[in-house]
């Protein structure tokens, strides 16, 4: 296996919360190789979006270590491309410009990222709409403008916080299809958080299943379906297996996180 | 089908000018008869109650004399212009007369504009910084929101110190009153601004420079737009009270001259205008801002 580009290194969190002391993430290790593509999957309250946020180094207080391509990082790092799960597009830009920002920032001139945006708007599938500003758009369309403007500053590392939790299930599953053609045209190394089983199956290489609060690496799943993939796989046996599989897993941690969050509500109702 | 008729016939009858615009025309011209027969039972009692007489043709003068004044503060040229414009050998000098009027105007617009733009940039300067530093917005907000609504004009005496009798120390009042509704504005549209987005700029490694021009400022584009329409309000009127209590131009001078030289119909004939170049100014900035 190659050296992995990025290492994540017995990390853990805590956040000051009224009721104590809450341990988010709870001493996660693990490491992606480049061109892989890990999903994290855990039920809501797993610290999954803490992960995100440690990762992408928006975050500090913790303790381990996160290195992208051996370099420990603190704060964001610039070989690492955020895309989040809500709405994240600059509603004054149009599409264009919305995806050649990070190329604006980089001090590009505006012939060639224009030029260099309008690919990123053509992998994503949005040609016609360059002109076109967010608010005329579909949620869909809006969250692969967001994934073009990510790639558009060719990270090595892509970084995704359920990033079509918003969507409907077709959508979704198109969606999907976009990343993983994505994915195998750019190689792109990617770092999936979802809560989407479906989701995870049919785009990851390798699914970490994490624990309901703290959030712990219950299990790492290897995915070995064959490449390259399309939605069309959902269907398979192969498919139904590791789905099955993994929800094995998933449900205990699932209920834990239910039971919880009604006992807390019947808490919060008495008081 | 009869609701259809019914729906149709409404529609044809709904009135060229509406209830609400006749009501306004109805007060406006209510007013106006009420003040005229004030100003003509003033005209009639001067043989029987001369003080009564002459006190109604001071406060209420006949409408006819106002539009008298008004004409003449719109039309009278009474002051000299001189115009000297010269490009290489070229020359080009000319007198002209001009009512004294359009240049008081142009005083109070000009230091109206500065003090908008003096108090306006170090509003939003402040307002963005209250807004990004919740330590700052704790320790420091609530002063702003006690210094607000006081009137500035205490401090204009200090202001005349500082800056002199000139248009400055009315520059400076202006500035001082819209300072703190833009910063008020500016610190609350800077905290309804999408985090997302902040998140977004930071995951771009945005700098604090790119940060305020990348994102703060276009996403506040409305809420600064609104604290900047409402400084000019009261930069507005607090030009003009500073040029009521001490000033040799502008509008507010115009209309304390007019009063001190007891020429109550020219004194209503400027407030007349200036309420007219108020709503016209409102009116144009409301029409930017939408844009």
């Amino acid at each position: 296996m190659a050296e992995p580009i990025l290492v994540v290194d017995h990390i853990v969190k805590r956040f000051e919360t009224p009721e104590g002391v809450l341990t988010a993430v709870d001493d996660v290790s693990f490491t992606v190789a480049p061109g892989e593509f890990v999903a994290v999957i855990g039920p809501s309250g797993c610290g999954k979006s803490t992960l995100f946020n440690v990762i992408g180094g928006l975050l500090d207080g913790y303790e381990g270590r996160v290195s992208v391509s051996g370099e420990t990082i603190s704060g964001p790092h610039a070989a690492v491309g955020m895309i989040f799960q809500e709405e994240s597009t600059f509603p004054w830009r149009n599409v264009i410009d919305n995806v050649a920002f990070p190329l604006e920032i980089a001090g590009m001139a505006k012939a060639e990222r224009i030029e260099k945006a309008r690919h990123f708007v053509d992998l994503v599938g949005l040609n016609g709409f360059e002109r076109s500003y967010p608010s005329e758009l579909s949620g869909g369309m809006r969250q692969r403008v967001s994934m073009a403007r990510t790639l558009a500053s060719e990270p090595k590392i892509l970084l995704m916080d359920e990033p079509f939790a918003a969507l409907d299930e077709q959508t979704r599953l198109l969606l999907g299809d976009k990343v993983l053609q994505i994915q195998q045209d750019l190689k792109q190394t990617t770092l999936l958080i979802t809560h989407n089983l479906t989701e995870a199956v049919q785009l990851s290489d390798r699914i970490l299943v994490m624990t309901y609060r703290p959030g712990r690496m219950k299990r790492m799943v290897d995915i070995k379906l064959p490449r390259p993939r399309s939605s069309e796989i959902v269907g398979s046996d192969a498919f139904g297996h590791y789905v099955a599989q993994i929800w094995n897993d998933l449900r205990e941690e699932a209920t834990k996180g239910l039971k919880d969050d009604e006992s807390r509500r019947a808490r919060t109702s008495r008081a | 089908m009869a609701q259809a008729g019914h729906l149709t016939q409404s529609r044809a009858a709904a009135p060229l000018v509406s209830a609400v615009t006749w009501l306004r025309i109805g007060i406006i011209a209510a007013a106006l008869l009420t003040w005229q027969a004030a100003a003509l039972w003033g005209a009639s009692l001067s043989k029987i109650n001369p003080a009564l007489s002459t006190l109604l043709s001071k406060v209420t003068p006949s409408l006819l004399v106002v539009a008298e004044s008004l004409a003449e503060v719109l039309f009278h040229p009474d002051l000299k212009w001189p115009i000297d414009l010269g490009i290489g050998s070229w020359r080009f000098t000319q007198e002209l007369w001009i009512p004294s009027f359009y240049w008081h105007l142009y005083v109070t617009a000009a230091e109206v504009v500065v003090a908008t733009i003096i108090g306006g940039l170090a509003g939003i300067a402040v307002g963005i910084a209250l807004g990004a530093k919740p330590f700052l917005s704790r320790a420091f907000e609530r002063y702003f929101y006690y210094l607000g609504p006081t009137p500035k004009v205490v401090f204009f005496p200090i202001l005349i110190l500082w800056f002199g009798v000139g248009p400055e120390s009315k520059i400076a009042m202006g500035t001082l009153s819209c300072f703190f509704p833009i910063v008020l504005s500016v610190a609350a549209g800077m905290r309804q601004i999408d985090g997302v987005l902040i998140r977004v700029g930071r995951s771009f490694r945005l700098n604090s420079w790119q940060m305020v021009t990348k994102i703060y400022l276009p996403a506040m584009r409305q809420p600064i737009l609104n604290g900047v329409r409402l400084g000019m309000g009261v930069a507005l009127i607090g030009t003009l009270l500073a040029e009521t209590r001490l000033s040799n131009k502008g509008i507010g001078f115009m209309v304390t001259d007019a009063y001190n030289t007891f020429d109550m119909p020219r004194m209503y004939a400027v407030l007349v205008v200036l309420f007219a170049v108020a709503i016209g100014a409102n009116a144009l900035v409301a029409r930017v801002s939408r844009r």
